[in-house]
Parts: C-alpha cells; structure tokens; sequence
C-alpha cells in the first residue's frame, strides 16, 4: 500500500443523473417514487410537519427548459420532494403526518445522504470503466457503506 | 505491466475512503489526484513506508547500476 486518502464528495450532476441517484437511494431504503419530473402542489394540514434540507458541496445543472423539474418519493405516510433550489443546489423537502421535525430532519438526512452515496458509487463506477479499470470484488458492508476492489494494468 | 490495486470504500454519507497499492515512491499522487478529479476534494491523505521507496524507473536505473 502507498497511500491512503479519505475523499469528501461534490455532487456536480446534470438532472438525469442526480435523479437517478435519488431513485437508487429512494429504492435502497424502501421508498417508492409517486413523480418524476413533474410539478406536484402538495397541500398541507396543521398536523403535517414540514423540513426543508439541501445536501451540501451540491450543484445540479439544468437547462431552461428544466428548471421546475422535482422527483417525489414516499414511503409510510412520508413524502420527500427532491429539487433543485435558485442557486442551483439540491434541496429536499420532508413532509409527513405525526411525525415530530426531528424525525423527518433524520429521515431526509438518511436519504440525502444515500443520494450522496449513490451518484458517487455511479460517477466512480462510470469513469473507472472508461479508463480501464476493472473491478474485481463489490459488496455492501453492514453499515450500508460500499466496498470495492479495483484493478489497474498501466503499461 | 505493473498491477495497480485500489480499495475503495463509499461510506453511507458518500465520503470515500481510497487505499491505493502497488505504487512505489511519489507515482501513487497521480492516482490519487484521479479519484480527486472523480470524487472531490481530498480530506486527508496519509503515505505508507512504499511511498518513501525510489519509484520504478529510479529503480531500475539503481538495479542496472548495481547489476542486479
């Protein structure tokens, strides 16, 4: 071994990709996307608690054309709407009745961090392919981090 | 062909652990500055005794020398 580096991740994706990331991340957690790329008016009642988050270090590119585009998932009585907010971060929005603001602040953040994980495992696996790289071992450890093993031959 | 060999570990918030081996001396900061270019910046970094060895054509300009 040579050297070890520990990497803090930025999340600079075209809105293909970042959704995708949000549809794994949503699966890998057992919510179920109700919309895609569509514009949802949610209307709320005094019971339901609302968070509004943004995952940090983010930047989501889209075109004119795109700009109101939002995925929406749920899962027991809670709907995360995932956006791309004015400055261009991702940003997600946590609803759910009988739910405290804590509650749905943990799950958004459980979510958006697996968002985080998702479009990195898909961006390194991508450009570890187009360079040669071949992976030789994969598996999702207990903690739901990923570990893989990767091979290079340079000449 | 020199083998190259990365253990990569993406934590559950998206931070990557990188152990990069088989790279002797200083080669091993482009590979690293790869995973930066792909993942982001770099939190820490931290060398092993392979790090400090003449790299691969240092050494075998040395090996040459020595007859080896």
């Amino acid at each position: 071994m040579s050297a070890v580096c520990i990497l803090t991740p930025l999340v600079v994706a075209a809105w293909p990709a970042f959704s995708a990331a949000v549809v794994a991340a949503a699966s890998s957690l057992g919510y179920q996307v109700v919309a895609g790329e569509t514009v949802e008016t949610h209307t709320t009642t005094t019971q339901t608690n609302v968070v509004q988050l943004e995952i940090a270090r983010s930047e989501v590119v889209t075109s004119q054309l795109g700009r109101d585009q939002r995925i929406i998932v749920t899962r027991n009585g809670v709907t995360v709407t995932f956006s791309r907010d004015v400055r261009g971060k991702a940003s997600l929005c946590v609803t759910g009745e009988g739910q405290s603001k804590q509650e749905l602040k943990a799950l958004g953040e459980e979510l958006s961090q697996t968002v985080v994980q998702q479009y990195v495992f898909q961006k390194l696996t991508d450009e570890m392919r187009n360079r040669g790289f071949v992976v030789v071992d994969q598996e999702v450890n207990e903690d739901r981090s990923i570990r893989m093993k990767v091979r290079h031959w340079e000449n | 062909m020199p083998q190259r060999e990365f253990d990569i570990t993406i934590n559950k918030d998206g931070s990557v652990e990188l152990h990069i081996k088989g790279y002797k001396g200083r080669a091993c900061l482009e590979a690293a500055k790869l995973f930066e270019k792909i993942v982001g910046e770099t939190q820490s970094e931290s060398h092993t005794s392979e790090f400090y060895e003449p790299e691969e054509e240092v050494r075998r300009h040395l090996d040459q020398s020595h007859g080896l």
